[in-house]
């Protein structure tokens, strides 16, 4: 064992000290990329927002499950029901980019597979599941409480064109995106519909896409083109529709009364009235009204509000009130019909009839006077026989006697002539008794008697004539055997081919034609010897006749 | 017991000469080259670093997602934790503890019982000091194994990528979780279990 001074020294390594050693760099960096890290992802939550839904159908807490154009934009934390049990309450945690996204009239509904009459929406959610959508508002303000709505809305705000409020008190089959047409194109959609805040008629806004927007102008007016249209009425039948699709599904059109008329630009927003059908939309819209009353004497049985009022063809109004009465004095039942006339719709001869009224100082009633004096009687008609439509038609009756016109209350009094139903149901009533007239009584006991006299003389031929018939056709029947068996007879002897008429007519042939033979061998030998006539015969062989 | 230290001698590491060599001795072998020290003077603040660094990484590498999967039609982003919650509800109690010890008790496990090392080392503490050599070899086996999620991970990303029907991607715990590991394995290394000896004598 060595002493420990034998034992080499190792070297001495000079240090650079008091410097910090240069591991501490990794510590430093590791907090800056963790902290980093952790904070960034602390900054990416986004704010958490807090739905009330009707239901939680498809909606499952942890799912990346709320999309806005289809972009998943957070995630559902979690899903509860509200206190009193009513409603479910989704928290949803938005992503930090996605913070705007709760604006405080922004929309949110949960997205599923809806079938509807006018088309499948949210198939992709039948694979995928149901997911959260959401409509960004306009508004800056942010909410962190929000309703959602149970189908996804008509439109959204990222498409481009312009609403449009319309009014109207019956909304058919329309419903929320519905479609609106204008030349029978879709160009828009329904995107609200509800009842209007006072309760009377509905407040329907429709939103109309660029670049159709354009098209709607202060002129611009709108229909329900929903279903068929199906009008009977005194004109017949009736029957129009926008698409296939509006028959189920209903839809709205819009167009211009006249084309020539464009009108200016609508603003956003502008309020319109949603007429009926297409007819009304575009007639004119009739400035001009005179309430007119009229009292009938006769059942009126088919008419009622909405009856047509027509003179020279031409529908210048139509009944509004229907009110049956009594005459106490004369003890009868009447009805007085009351009904808006629109003297606009007669054109230029209302025209011309009021220049006259002006010209000749005359009010209208005193114009009217004129016209009754001149026999204008209201009378009811049947417009079509087979659908029963019923009219009130304003004619002239020249024999008529003159009855003052009354125009009391604000209301014209026309007076009344007896006609139309009436008329027909006299003629058919007459028709009735003429058949009735008819002695069928009569006419059955000739018929009767015919019937019997023709019996008899059957009874006549049965008993007298038929039994000499009868012997009558026994002896043909004999005379025809006599004929069949001299006839039998007649063939044996002649027609079979060794009958002895046969035999003896064949011998006579042959003896013919022997003498013929012999003949013609005469003749070729006197040709050949004429001498022989005088002569007599040579010594020569005998002639040789061709046979 | 006496220590080569005590006897003021010291060997290579190297190459196994025996130096005379004073306390706290810092220099090379003059045979082989190889540094010669008693002690190494910055091996506990070099741990102490690493140890920070990992603690610091394993606060993200828990927090994030470790992995986002797709499995149609459900789209799942797991962190650790959340991992092992689903596999616990799902069934796989067995898997969630194993992935419960590796990935979170066995790094969790390591910063605190080194952080007890340097701190009883520093202090020249005499408790234990067997048994503290023995959490040190135990730290230094079981110190890779929690590499595990990362290889389940990085595993299932290459394997699993069958489009929209299922695919496996990574988060981004996956860095700061491996950092952890790896910090966690260089600063057991560049701890020197011989310090714990140190109060001891």
């Amino acid at each position: 064992m060595s002493e420990l001074g034998d034992l080499p020294v190792p070297e001495v390594r000079r240090h650079k000290r008091g410097r910090p050693s240069a591991v501490w760099i990794v510590p430093i960096l590791a907090i800056v990329a963790g902290g980093g890290l952790a904070i960034r992802t602390y900054l990416r939550a986004g704010p958490t927002i807090h739905i009330t839904f009707d239901t939680a159908d498809g909606l499952e807490a942890g799912k990346r499950d709320v999309r806005y154009k289809n972009v998943p934009v957070g995630k559902v934390d979690s899903v509860e029901l509200t206190d009193d049990n009513q409603h479910i309450v989704a928290t949803v945690k938005l992503d930090r980019g996605a913070a705007s996204l709760a604006a405080s009239d922004s929309k949110f509904w949960v997205e599923r597979p809806r079938v509807g009459i006018g088309g499948v929406t949210g198939l992709s959610t039948l694979i995928s599941g149901a997911y959260i959508g959401v409509d960004v508002g306009a508004s800056t303000d942010t909410a962190k409480e929000f309703t959602g709505l149970e189908k996804p809305p008509g439109v959204t705000r990222d498409e481009h064109g312009r609403r449009f409020q319309l009014v109207t008190s019956d909304a058919g089959s329309l419903a929320v995106r519905s479609p609106v047409y204008l030349h029978r194109q879709q160009v828009g959609s329904i995107s609200e519909l509800e009842l209007a805040p006072d309760g009377h008629g509905i407040a329907i806004e429709v939103f109309i896409d660029d670049p159709y927007a354009k098209d709607v102008t202060d002129r611009t007016v709108f229909w329900n083109a929903s279903g068929l249209d199906v009008t009977l009425d005194a004109t017949g039948l009736r029957l129009e529709t926008q698409s296939l699709a509006t028959v189920v599904a209903g839809g709205i059109a819009f167009g211009l009364r006249d084309p020539a008329e464009p009108g200016a630009l609508a603003a956003e927003n502008t309020k319109f009235t949603l007429f009926e059908d297409r007819g009304h939309a575009l007639a004119r819209p009739d400035t001009e009204q005179i309430k007119v009353g009229m009292r009938f004497h006769q059942p009126l049985r088919g008419v009622g509000v909405g009856t047509v009022i027509d003179l020279e063809g031409i529908r210048i109004g139509g009944i509004t009130e229907v009110k049956p009465g009594y005459d106490e004095t004369k003890h009868e039942f009447f009805t007085d019909l009351v009904g808006i006339a629109y003297p606009e719709r007669l054109g230029d001869a209302y025209k011309t009839l009021t220049a006259e009224g002006v010209k000749l100082g005359k009010t209208g009633p005193q114009m009217l006077q004129g016209l009754v004096g001149r026999g204008l009687r209201a009378q009811i008609r049947s417009g079509n026989l087979i659908t029963g439509q019923i009219f009130i038609a304003l004619v002239w009756e020249p024999n008529a006697p003159v009855v003052k016109v009354d125009d009391s209350d604000q209301l014209w009094a026309i007076p009344t002539e007896k006609g139309g139903t009436d008329q027909i149901q006299d003629e058919v009533a007459s028709i009735v008794a003429k058949i009735d007239r008819i002695p069928f009584d009569a006419i059955g006991n000739d018929v009767h008697d015919t019937t019997r006299a023709a019996t008899a003389l059957l009874g006549h031929l049965d008993r007298d004539i038929v039994p000499d018939a009868k012997q009558l056709f026994a002896r043909a029947d004999a005379a025809m055997d006599a004929l069949r068996a001299g006839l039998a007879a007649l063939r044996d002897n002649v027609a079979m081919p060794d009958s002895a008429l046969q035999q003896s007519a064949r011998t006579a042939l042959e003896q013919v034609e022997r003498t013929a033979f012999s003949l013609r061998s005469l003749a070729d030998y006197l040709q050949h010897h004429p001498e022989s006539i005088v002569r007599g015969r040579a010594g020569g062989p005998a002639p040789k006749g061709t046979p | 017991m006496t220590r080569a230290v005590d006897l003021g001698v010291i060997a290579c590491e190297g190459c196994e000469l025996v130096m005379q060599a004073p306390r706290d001795v810092d220099g090379r072998c003059p045979r082989c080259g190889e540094t010669v020290r008693s002690r190494n003077p910055r091996g506990a603040s070099r741990t102490w670093a690493l140890l920070i660094a990992a603690a610091a990484l394993y606060v993200p590498a828990n927090m994030l997602t470790m992995m986002h999967t797709e499995q149609f039609p459900l789209r799942r982003s797991d962190t650790i934790l959340s991992g092992i919650e689903f596999l616990w509800s799902e069934g796989s109690w067995e898997l969630a503890m194993l992935v419960f010890v590796a990935s979170i008790c066995v790094p969790l496990v390591k910063l605190l019982a080194l952080g007890l090392l340097l701190v009883t080392s520093h202090r020249g503490s005499t408790w234990r000091p067997r048994a503290r050599t023995k959490l040190y070899r135990v730290l230094e086996v079981i110190g890779h194994w929690s590499m595990l999620d990362v290889f389940v991970v990085t595993l299932l990303t290459a394997v699993v990528q069958l489009g929209r029907f299922a695919s496996v991607e990574p988060g981004p715990a996956v860095l700061p979780f491996a950092g952890v590991v790896v910090l966690t394995m260089l600063a057991s290394a560049s701890f020197d279990p011989r310090t714990i000896w140190d109060g001891a004598a």
